[in-house]
Protein backbone atom coordinates (compact mmCIF):
# COMPACT_ATOMS: atom_id res chain seq x y z
CA UNK A 1 0.00 0.00 0.00
CA UNK A 2 2.41 2.77 -1.40
CA UNK A 3 -0.66 4.61 -2.62
CA UNK A 4 -0.54 8.14 -1.70
CA UNK A 5 -3.78 8.92 0.77
CA UNK A 6 -6.68 11.10 -0.15
CA UNK A 7 -9.26 12.67 1.75
CA UNK A 8 -13.05 13.32 0.55
CA UNK A 9 -13.80 17.11 0.59
CA UNK A 10 -16.53 17.79 -1.52
CA UNK A 11 -19.49 14.85 -2.06
CA UNK A 12 -21.11 14.59 -5.48
CA UNK A 13 -23.55 16.92 -4.72
CA UNK A 14 -21.49 19.41 -3.95
CA UNK A 15 -19.44 19.11 -7.54
CA UNK A 16 -22.61 19.27 -9.21
CA UNK A 17 -23.79 22.53 -7.87
CA UNK A 18 -20.21 23.81 -8.51
CA UNK A 19 -20.00 22.29 -12.18
CA UNK A 20 -23.91 23.56 -13.08
CA UNK A 21 -23.21 26.88 -11.27
CA UNK A 22 -19.74 26.98 -13.46
CA UNK A 23 -21.37 26.17 -17.29
CA UNK A 24 -24.45 28.51 -16.20
CA UNK A 25 -22.12 31.37 -15.36
CA UNK A 26 -20.01 31.39 -17.90
CA UNK A 27 -23.24 31.26 -20.48
CA UNK A 28 -24.41 34.22 -17.99
CA UNK A 29 -21.21 36.45 -18.31
CA UNK A 30 -20.81 35.30 -22.10
CA UNK A 31 -24.66 36.53 -23.30
CA UNK A 32 -24.23 39.23 -21.09
CA UNK A 33 -21.48 40.89 -22.28
CA UNK A 34 -22.89 40.56 -25.29
CA UNK A 35 -25.75 42.42 -24.88
CA UNK A 36 -23.82 45.22 -22.41
CA UNK A 37 -21.50 45.49 -25.46
CA UNK A 38 -23.52 44.84 -28.38
CA UNK A 39 -23.42 48.27 -29.70
CA UNK A 40 -19.18 48.40 -30.02
CA UNK A 41 -18.60 45.37 -32.86
CA UNK A 42 -17.49 42.86 -30.32
CA UNK A 43 -20.29 42.38 -28.42
CA UNK A 44 -22.39 41.10 -31.66
CA UNK A 45 -19.80 38.58 -31.86
CA UNK A 46 -20.68 37.25 -28.94
CA UNK A 47 -24.32 37.29 -29.32
CA UNK A 48 -23.75 35.46 -32.73
CA UNK A 49 -22.06 32.79 -31.24
CA UNK A 50 -26.14 31.93 -29.49
CA UNK A 51 -27.52 33.18 -32.59
CA UNK A 52 -28.13 36.81 -32.26
CA UNK A 53 -28.94 39.54 -30.18
CA UNK A 54 -32.60 38.32 -29.26
CA UNK A 55 -31.26 34.88 -29.36
CA UNK A 56 -28.55 35.95 -27.09
CA UNK A 57 -31.30 37.49 -24.49
CA UNK A 58 -33.67 34.49 -24.59
CA UNK A 59 -30.54 32.61 -23.53
CA UNK A 60 -29.76 34.95 -20.50
CA UNK A 61 -33.72 35.04 -19.34
CA UNK A 62 -33.98 30.91 -19.11
CA UNK A 63 -30.27 30.20 -18.13
CA UNK A 64 -31.15 32.79 -15.17
CA UNK A 65 -34.17 30.76 -14.65
CA UNK A 66 -31.71 27.78 -14.04
CA UNK A 67 -30.01 29.52 -11.94
CA UNK A 68 -32.60 30.48 -10.18
CA UNK A 69 -33.80 27.08 -9.80
CA UNK A 70 -30.16 25.56 -8.81
CA UNK A 71 -30.15 28.29 -5.75
CA UNK A 72 -33.70 27.16 -4.65
CA UNK A 73 -32.69 23.48 -4.57
CA UNK A 74 -29.07 24.88 -2.83
CA UNK A 75 -31.32 26.43 -0.10
CA UNK A 76 -33.21 23.10 0.47
CA UNK A 77 -30.07 21.34 0.83
CA UNK A 78 -28.29 23.47 2.81
CA UNK A 79 -31.90 22.82 5.08
CA UNK A 80 -31.23 19.06 4.91
CA UNK A 81 -27.79 19.46 6.06
CA UNK A 82 -28.59 21.38 9.33
CA UNK A 83 -28.50 18.93 12.12
CA UNK A 84 -30.85 20.36 14.41
CA UNK A 85 -30.01 18.01 17.38
CA UNK A 86 -26.67 19.79 17.61
CA UNK A 87 -27.39 23.34 16.15
CA UNK A 88 -24.68 25.63 17.24
CA UNK A 89 -21.65 22.73 16.38
CA UNK A 90 -23.88 22.55 12.90
CA UNK A 91 -24.21 26.50 12.15
CA UNK A 92 -20.38 27.43 13.66
CA UNK A 93 -18.75 24.44 13.95
CA UNK A 94 -15.36 24.12 11.84
CA UNK A 95 -17.29 21.92 8.70
CA UNK A 96 -19.76 24.75 8.23
CA UNK A 97 -19.09 27.67 6.24
CA UNK A 98 -20.57 30.24 8.13
CA UNK A 99 -17.78 32.97 8.94
CA UNK A 100 -16.59 33.29 12.69
CA UNK A 101 -14.01 35.47 14.60
CA UNK A 102 -11.85 32.46 14.12
CA UNK A 103 -11.88 33.44 10.23
CA UNK A 104 -10.93 37.20 11.24
CA UNK A 105 -8.13 35.93 13.09
CA UNK A 106 -6.96 33.61 10.49
CA UNK A 107 -7.29 36.57 7.86
CA UNK A 108 -5.30 38.73 10.04
CA UNK A 109 -2.28 36.17 11.41
CA UNK A 110 -2.13 35.84 7.31
CA UNK A 111 -1.22 39.01 6.56
CA UNK A 112 1.58 38.57 9.09
CA UNK A 113 2.72 36.04 7.30
CA UNK A 114 2.58 37.59 3.67
CA UNK A 115 5.96 39.40 4.87
CA UNK A 116 7.02 36.10 6.84
CA UNK A 117 6.53 37.81 10.61
CA UNK A 118 4.26 35.30 11.62
CA UNK A 119 3.44 31.71 11.84
CA UNK A 120 0.81 30.67 8.57
CA UNK A 121 -2.30 30.36 10.79
CA UNK A 122 -3.68 26.68 11.31
CA UNK A 123 -6.38 26.32 9.14
CA UNK A 124 -9.33 24.43 9.02
CA UNK A 125 -11.43 22.86 6.62
CA UNK A 126 -12.78 25.85 5.21
CA UNK A 127 -10.73 28.25 5.06
CA UNK A 128 -11.93 32.23 5.22
CA UNK A 129 -11.25 33.21 1.49
CA UNK A 130 -13.02 30.03 0.51
CA UNK A 131 -16.01 31.16 2.77
CA UNK A 132 -16.00 34.24 1.36
CA UNK A 133 -16.09 32.78 -2.30
CA UNK A 134 -19.05 31.20 -1.18
CA UNK A 135 -20.96 33.76 0.71
CA UNK A 136 -20.28 36.42 -2.44
CA UNK A 137 -21.84 34.08 -4.48
CA UNK A 138 -24.60 33.04 -1.87
CA UNK A 139 -25.73 37.32 -2.43
CA UNK A 140 -24.74 37.82 -5.33
CA UNK A 141 -27.52 35.28 -7.32
CA UNK A 142 -30.78 36.84 -5.49
CA UNK A 143 -29.89 40.20 -6.28
CA UNK A 144 -28.92 39.26 -9.89
CA UNK A 145 -32.09 37.48 -10.02
CA UNK A 146 -34.35 40.37 -8.15
CA UNK A 147 -33.09 42.90 -10.43
CA UNK A 148 -33.05 40.28 -13.50
CA UNK A 149 -36.48 39.48 -12.96
CA UNK A 150 -37.93 42.92 -12.58
CA UNK A 151 -36.38 44.13 -15.44
CA UNK A 152 -38.16 40.90 -17.45
CA UNK A 153 -41.10 41.63 -16.17
CA UNK A 154 -41.31 45.96 -16.28
CA UNK A 155 -44.80 46.02 -16.39
CA UNK A 156 -45.50 43.67 -13.40
CA UNK A 157 -42.77 45.63 -11.35
CA UNK A 158 -44.26 48.95 -12.07
CA UNK A 159 -47.33 48.07 -10.71
CA UNK A 160 -45.54 47.54 -7.01
CA UNK A 161 -42.22 49.88 -7.32
CA UNK A 162 -42.26 53.19 -9.41
CA UNK A 163 -41.00 53.18 -13.15
CA UNK A 164 -37.32 54.14 -12.23
CA UNK A 165 -36.89 51.31 -10.02
CA UNK A 166 -36.25 49.40 -12.89
CA UNK A 167 -33.21 52.50 -13.89
CA UNK A 168 -31.51 51.08 -9.97
CA UNK A 169 -32.35 47.51 -11.02
CA UNK A 170 -30.67 48.11 -14.04
CA UNK A 171 -27.69 49.48 -12.44
CA UNK A 172 -27.39 47.28 -9.34
CA UNK A 173 -27.76 44.22 -12.30
CA UNK A 174 -25.02 45.32 -14.34
CA UNK A 175 -22.72 46.61 -11.28
CA UNK A 176 -23.14 42.98 -9.66
CA UNK A 177 -22.26 41.03 -12.55
CA UNK A 178 -19.44 42.79 -13.39
CA UNK A 179 -18.02 42.85 -9.86
CA UNK A 180 -18.90 38.59 -10.01
CA UNK A 181 -17.19 38.45 -13.33
CA UNK A 182 -14.01 40.39 -12.25
CA UNK A 183 -14.06 38.47 -8.83
CA UNK A 184 -14.25 35.14 -10.49
CA UNK A 185 -11.83 36.01 -13.33
CA UNK A 186 -9.29 37.26 -11.39
CA UNK A 187 -8.90 36.29 -8.31
CA UNK A 188 -11.13 32.86 -7.98
CA UNK A 189 -8.80 31.66 -11.29
CA UNK A 190 -5.91 32.68 -9.66
CA UNK A 191 -6.30 30.84 -6.82
CA UNK A 192 -7.96 27.92 -8.31
CA UNK A 193 -5.07 27.51 -11.46
CA UNK A 194 -2.11 29.75 -11.32
CA UNK A 195 -0.61 30.02 -7.52
CA UNK A 196 2.06 27.58 -7.18
CA UNK A 197 0.65 25.02 -4.89
CA UNK A 198 -2.54 24.79 -7.16
CA UNK A 199 -0.70 25.25 -10.40
CA UNK A 200 -1.68 23.99 -12.94
CA UNK A 201 -5.12 23.17 -11.93
CA UNK A 202 -7.01 22.76 -8.29
CA UNK A 203 -8.62 19.39 -8.69
CA UNK A 204 -10.26 19.30 -5.31
CA UNK A 205 -13.71 20.46 -6.80
CA UNK A 206 -13.59 17.55 -9.48
CA UNK A 207 -12.21 14.72 -7.92
CA UNK A 208 -13.88 15.66 -4.83
CA UNK A 209 -10.81 14.18 -3.09
CA UNK A 210 -7.41 15.75 -2.14
CA UNK A 211 -3.74 14.55 -1.38
CA UNK A 212 -4.01 14.13 2.62
CA UNK A 213 -0.03 14.87 2.69
CA UNK A 214 -0.77 18.38 0.80
CA UNK A 215 -3.62 19.11 2.94
CA UNK A 216 -1.45 18.49 5.62
CA UNK A 217 0.56 21.02 4.53
CA UNK A 218 -2.48 24.02 3.66
CA UNK A 219 -4.94 22.48 6.48
CA UNK A 220 -3.66 21.41 9.23
CA UNK A 221 -6.38 21.76 12.10
CA UNK A 222 -8.40 19.61 9.89
CA UNK A 223 -6.57 17.20 9.33
CA UNK A 224 -5.89 16.95 13.04
CA UNK A 225 -9.14 17.02 13.41
CA UNK A 226 -9.89 14.55 11.53
CA UNK A 227 -7.14 12.49 13.43
CA UNK A 228 -8.66 13.35 16.96
CA UNK A 229 -11.60 12.30 16.50
CA UNK A 230 -10.38 9.17 14.66
CA UNK A 231 -12.34 9.71 10.99
CA UNK A 232 -9.20 9.62 8.52
CA UNK A 233 -10.09 6.24 7.68
CA UNK A 234 -13.47 7.23 7.06
CA UNK A 235 -13.49 10.02 4.97
CA UNK A 236 -10.39 7.98 2.72
CA UNK A 237 -10.80 8.58 -1.06
CA UNK A 238 -9.70 7.26 -3.96
CA UNK A 239 -7.74 8.73 -6.58
CA UNK A 240 -9.63 9.75 -10.00
CA UNK A 241 -9.88 7.71 -12.68
CA UNK A 242 -7.36 9.11 -15.68
CA UNK A 243 -10.13 9.40 -17.98
CA UNK A 244 -12.34 11.78 -15.67
CA UNK A 245 -9.25 13.33 -15.03
CA UNK A 246 -8.76 14.04 -18.96
CA UNK A 247 -12.14 15.34 -18.68
CA UNK A 248 -11.85 17.70 -16.06
CA UNK A 249 -8.53 19.13 -17.69
CA UNK A 250 -9.94 20.09 -20.77
CA UNK A 251 -13.64 21.43 -19.37
CA UNK A 252 -11.42 23.36 -16.27
CA UNK A 253 -9.13 25.35 -19.05
CA UNK A 254 -12.01 25.94 -21.88
CA UNK A 255 -14.06 27.75 -18.41
CA UNK A 256 -10.21 29.63 -17.80
CA UNK A 257 -9.88 30.05 -21.73
CA UNK A 258 -13.83 32.03 -21.48
CA UNK A 259 -13.46 33.46 -18.51
CA UNK A 260 -10.13 35.04 -19.35
CA UNK A 261 -11.35 36.40 -23.28
CA UNK A 262 -14.24 37.40 -21.97
CA UNK A 263 -12.14 39.30 -18.97
CA UNK A 264 -9.65 40.77 -21.49
CA UNK A 265 -11.71 42.12 -24.43
CA UNK A 266 -14.44 43.01 -21.68
CA UNK A 267 -11.51 45.67 -20.26
CA UNK A 268 -10.89 46.53 -24.23
CA UNK A 269 -14.12 47.39 -25.51
CA UNK A 270 -15.37 49.48 -22.39
CA UNK A 271 -14.09 52.71 -23.53
CA UNK A 272 -16.61 51.67 -26.50
CA UNK A 273 -19.89 51.66 -24.39
CA UNK A 274 -21.17 52.79 -21.41
CA UNK A 275 -20.96 50.50 -18.81
CA UNK A 276 -22.80 53.21 -16.80
CA UNK B 1 -97.93 47.50 -55.13
CA UNK B 2 -94.51 46.50 -55.79
CA UNK B 3 -93.89 43.74 -58.55
CA UNK B 4 -92.21 40.40 -58.46
CA UNK B 5 -89.09 42.41 -60.83
CA UNK B 6 -89.13 45.56 -58.23
CA UNK B 7 -88.55 43.20 -55.46
CA UNK B 8 -85.38 41.91 -57.30
CA UNK B 9 -83.99 44.97 -57.97
CA UNK B 10 -84.00 45.91 -54.53
CA UNK B 11 -82.54 42.42 -53.66
CA UNK B 12 -79.88 43.15 -56.04
CA UNK B 13 -79.43 46.65 -54.83
CA UNK B 14 -79.14 45.88 -51.31
CA UNK B 15 -76.33 43.23 -51.93
CA UNK B 16 -74.40 45.65 -54.14
CA UNK B 17 -74.38 47.95 -51.41
CA UNK B 18 -73.77 45.51 -48.88
CA UNK B 19 -70.64 44.87 -51.24
CA UNK B 20 -69.26 47.40 -52.08
CA UNK B 21 -69.74 49.54 -49.08
CA UNK B 22 -66.79 49.93 -46.03
CA UNK B 23 -67.49 47.32 -43.38
CA UNK B 24 -69.98 47.39 -41.00
CA UNK B 25 -68.08 48.88 -37.98
CA UNK B 26 -67.84 46.26 -35.04
CA UNK B 27 -70.08 47.54 -32.18
CA UNK B 28 -67.52 49.04 -29.56
CA UNK B 29 -67.56 47.05 -26.35
CA UNK B 30 -67.98 49.10 -22.84
CA UNK B 31 -64.87 49.15 -21.35
CA UNK B 32 -65.35 48.61 -17.69
CA UNK B 33 -62.31 46.92 -16.44
CA UNK B 34 -58.90 48.23 -14.90
CA UNK B 35 -57.61 47.42 -18.17
CA UNK B 36 -57.12 50.78 -20.40
CA UNK B 37 -56.86 49.85 -23.98
CA UNK B 38 -54.84 52.25 -25.24
CA UNK B 39 -54.10 50.74 -28.38
CA UNK B 40 -57.60 50.74 -29.60
CA UNK B 41 -57.99 54.28 -28.58
CA UNK B 42 -54.83 55.59 -30.56
CA UNK B 43 -56.12 54.07 -33.67
CA UNK B 44 -59.80 55.45 -33.46
CA UNK B 45 -58.82 59.38 -31.62
CA UNK B 46 -55.66 59.15 -29.73
CA UNK B 47 -57.95 61.41 -27.71
CA UNK B 48 -57.83 60.70 -23.59
CA UNK B 49 -60.12 62.04 -20.84
CA UNK B 50 -58.39 63.14 -17.57
CA UNK B 51 -59.71 60.20 -15.60
CA UNK B 52 -58.37 57.70 -18.66
CA UNK B 53 -54.74 58.79 -18.77
CA UNK B 54 -54.37 59.29 -14.74
CA UNK B 55 -53.47 56.21 -12.65
CA UNK B 56 -56.42 55.16 -11.65
CA UNK B 57 -55.43 53.35 -8.43
CA UNK B 58 -52.42 54.66 -6.07
CA UNK B 59 -50.61 52.11 -4.08
CA UNK B 60 -48.17 53.44 -1.42
CA UNK B 61 -44.85 52.69 -3.39
CA UNK B 62 -45.62 53.49 -6.76
CA UNK B 63 -45.31 57.67 -6.98
CA UNK B 64 -45.55 58.99 -10.49
CA UNK B 65 -43.03 62.42 -11.01
CA UNK B 66 -45.45 64.94 -11.41
CA UNK B 67 -48.63 63.06 -10.90
CA UNK B 68 -48.41 62.03 -7.59
CA UNK B 69 -45.80 61.28 -4.77
CA UNK B 70 -45.66 57.69 -3.62
CA UNK B 71 -43.83 57.08 -0.06
CA UNK B 72 -40.44 57.56 -2.22
CA UNK B 73 -40.59 60.34 -4.45
CA UNK B 74 -37.69 59.87 -6.96
CA UNK B 75 -36.26 63.15 -6.22
CA UNK B 76 -37.54 66.10 -3.99
CA UNK B 77 -36.56 67.95 -7.15
CA UNK B 78 -38.20 66.01 -9.90
CA UNK B 79 -41.64 67.16 -10.39
CA UNK B 80 -40.21 70.94 -9.65
CA UNK B 81 -40.72 74.13 -12.00
CA UNK B 82 -37.68 74.23 -13.62
CA UNK B 83 -36.86 77.03 -16.25
CA UNK B 84 -38.86 76.49 -19.52
CA UNK B 85 -40.69 73.41 -18.19
CA UNK B 86 -44.01 75.00 -18.69
CA UNK B 87 -43.99 76.44 -21.72
CA UNK B 88 -46.18 75.35 -25.00
CA UNK B 89 -42.93 75.94 -27.12
CA UNK B 90 -40.20 74.92 -25.51
CA UNK B 91 -37.85 76.33 -27.48
CA UNK B 92 -39.50 79.55 -27.76
CA UNK B 93 -37.03 82.54 -28.39
CA UNK B 94 -33.89 80.57 -29.16
CA UNK B 95 -32.31 81.87 -32.39
CA UNK B 96 -31.85 80.24 -35.33
CA UNK B 97 -33.86 77.67 -33.76
CA UNK B 98 -35.01 76.52 -37.28
CA UNK B 99 -31.19 75.68 -38.02
CA UNK B 100 -30.13 73.92 -35.30
CA UNK B 101 -29.94 70.01 -34.55
CA UNK B 102 -31.19 68.56 -31.24
CA UNK B 103 -27.98 66.95 -30.30
CA UNK B 104 -26.07 70.52 -30.34
CA UNK B 105 -27.48 71.14 -26.98
CA UNK B 106 -28.91 67.89 -25.87
CA UNK B 107 -25.73 65.61 -26.20
CA UNK B 108 -26.06 63.51 -23.12
CA UNK B 109 -29.78 62.80 -24.09
CA UNK B 110 -28.04 61.05 -27.21
CA UNK B 111 -26.49 58.65 -25.13
CA UNK B 112 -28.87 56.75 -22.74
CA UNK B 113 -30.15 53.13 -24.26
CA UNK B 114 -33.50 54.23 -26.26
CA UNK B 115 -31.07 56.21 -28.36
CA UNK B 116 -28.12 53.86 -28.83
CA UNK B 117 -29.60 50.46 -28.58
CA UNK B 118 -33.25 51.26 -30.59
CA UNK B 119 -32.04 54.04 -32.39
CA UNK B 120 -34.98 56.15 -31.70
CA UNK B 121 -34.99 59.85 -32.77
CA UNK B 122 -35.98 62.46 -30.60
CA UNK B 123 -39.15 63.29 -32.94
CA UNK B 124 -40.36 59.58 -32.43
CA UNK B 125 -41.07 60.75 -28.36
CA UNK B 126 -40.92 64.28 -28.44
CA UNK B 127 -42.73 64.64 -31.47
CA UNK B 128 -43.11 67.55 -34.36
CA UNK B 129 -42.49 71.25 -33.51
CA UNK B 130 -43.48 72.97 -31.68
CA UNK B 131 -42.22 70.94 -28.69
CA UNK B 132 -43.98 71.60 -25.53
CA UNK B 133 -42.36 71.34 -22.32
CA UNK B 134 -42.60 68.32 -20.41
CA UNK B 135 -44.80 70.32 -17.51
CA UNK B 136 -46.65 72.22 -19.86
CA UNK B 137 -50.46 70.69 -19.49
CA UNK B 138 -51.56 69.83 -23.03
CA UNK B 139 -47.56 68.17 -23.74
CA UNK B 140 -48.00 64.35 -24.49
CA UNK B 141 -45.05 63.92 -22.50
CA UNK B 142 -46.53 65.58 -19.92
CA UNK B 143 -46.29 62.81 -16.98
CA UNK B 144 -49.89 62.63 -16.65
CA UNK B 145 -50.54 61.09 -20.67
CA UNK B 146 -46.69 60.48 -21.60
CA UNK B 147 -47.15 56.68 -20.57
CA UNK B 148 -50.48 56.51 -22.69
CA UNK B 149 -49.19 58.89 -25.69
CA UNK B 150 -45.51 58.27 -26.24
CA UNK B 151 -44.49 54.98 -24.00
CA UNK B 152 -47.17 52.55 -25.20
CA UNK B 153 -46.16 53.42 -28.89
CA UNK B 154 -44.04 50.77 -28.67
CA UNK B 155 -44.40 49.54 -24.69
CA UNK B 156 -48.18 47.91 -25.25
CA UNK B 157 -49.87 48.39 -22.02
CA UNK B 158 -47.13 51.20 -20.29
CA UNK B 159 -48.98 52.46 -17.45
CA UNK B 160 -48.26 55.76 -15.68
CA UNK B 161 -45.80 54.30 -13.16
CA UNK B 162 -44.10 52.57 -15.54
CA UNK B 163 -43.30 55.89 -17.48
CA UNK B 164 -41.57 56.85 -14.62
CA UNK B 165 -38.56 54.61 -15.62
CA UNK B 166 -36.21 57.86 -16.80
CA UNK B 167 -35.10 57.62 -20.02
CA UNK B 168 -32.11 60.59 -19.58
CA UNK B 169 -30.60 58.81 -16.97
CA UNK B 170 -28.31 61.11 -15.13
CA UNK B 171 -24.77 59.88 -15.14
CA UNK B 172 -25.51 57.87 -11.90
CA UNK B 173 -22.11 58.75 -9.78
CA UNK B 174 -22.99 62.99 -10.54
CA UNK B 175 -24.02 65.38 -8.51
CA UNK B 176 -26.71 66.00 -10.45
CA UNK B 177 -27.55 62.63 -10.05
CA UNK B 178 -27.60 63.12 -6.31
CA UNK B 179 -29.73 65.94 -6.90
CA UNK B 180 -32.35 64.51 -8.90
CA UNK B 181 -32.35 60.82 -8.78
CA UNK B 182 -30.81 60.09 -4.91
CA UNK B 183 -31.46 56.71 -5.23
CA UNK B 184 -29.13 55.70 -8.53
CA UNK B 185 -26.78 58.29 -6.82
CA UNK B 186 -26.02 55.62 -3.95
CA UNK B 187 -26.87 52.33 -5.62
CA UNK B 188 -24.28 53.43 -8.02
CA UNK B 189 -21.61 54.79 -4.91
CA UNK B 190 -22.65 51.43 -3.15
CA UNK B 191 -21.40 49.62 -5.75
CA UNK B 192 -18.18 50.99 -6.67
CA UNK B 193 -16.82 51.10 -2.92
CA UNK B 194 -18.08 47.24 -3.15
CA UNK B 195 -16.45 46.59 -6.33
CA UNK B 196 -13.29 48.54 -5.64
CA UNK B 197 -13.15 47.17 -1.83
CA UNK B 198 -12.88 43.30 -2.78
CA UNK B 199 -10.25 43.74 -5.67
CA UNK B 200 -8.43 46.17 -3.71
CA UNK B 201 -8.31 43.54 -0.97
CA UNK B 202 -8.15 40.23 -3.02
CA UNK B 203 -5.85 40.99 -5.63
CA UNK B 204 -3.26 42.17 -3.49
CA UNK B 205 -4.26 39.39 -1.29
CA UNK B 206 -3.63 36.80 -4.43
CA UNK B 207 -0.51 38.23 -5.10
CA UNK B 208 1.01 37.34 -1.69
CA UNK B 209 -0.51 34.07 -1.46
CA UNK B 210 1.36 33.53 -4.72
CA UNK B 211 4.59 35.25 -3.81
CA UNK B 212 4.99 33.32 -0.59
CA UNK B 213 4.09 30.20 -1.92
CA UNK B 214 6.31 30.42 -4.75
CA UNK B 215 9.17 31.30 -1.92
CA UNK B 216 8.52 28.79 0.08
CA UNK B 217 8.33 26.49 -2.74
CA UNK B 218 12.22 27.22 -3.79
CA UNK B 219 13.22 26.82 -0.07
CA UNK B 220 11.90 23.28 0.16
CA UNK B 221 13.73 22.70 -3.43
CA UNK B 222 17.17 23.92 -1.66
CA UNK B 223 17.04 21.89 0.88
Amino acid sequence: MNQTLRIKRFSKLDRLFHLSLMVTFLIQAATGFGRIYATAGWGQKVCNVFGGYDNASLVHHWVGGLMMAGFAIHLLYLLSRIRWNNLWQSLFGPDSLIPTLQDARHLWQRLWWFFGLRNAPKLDRWAYWEKFDYWAVFWGMPLLALTGVMMLYPFWTSQYLPGWSLNIAGLLHRAEAILAVSYIFIVHFFIGHLRPTSFPMNQAMFSGSVILEEVEEEKPAWVERLKKEGRLDTVAAKAPALWYKVIYFIFGYVALATGIYLLIMGIAYSGQVRLH
Amino acid sequence: MVGLKHLRHIVLMLVTGVLLLPEAVQAQEEVTSAIRRYKQYEQSTGYYEEYEAKPRRQRPLVGVPGVSQGLFPYSPFGAEVRNRSRLADSHQGIKFYDRRRCEECHVKETMDIHTVRANLTCRQCHGGEPIASLEHYYSPLNPIRKHAFVCAKCHEGASASYAAYVVHEPAPGSSDARRAFPGLYYAYWFMILLLAGTLAFFIPHSFFVGLRELLRKKRKGEK
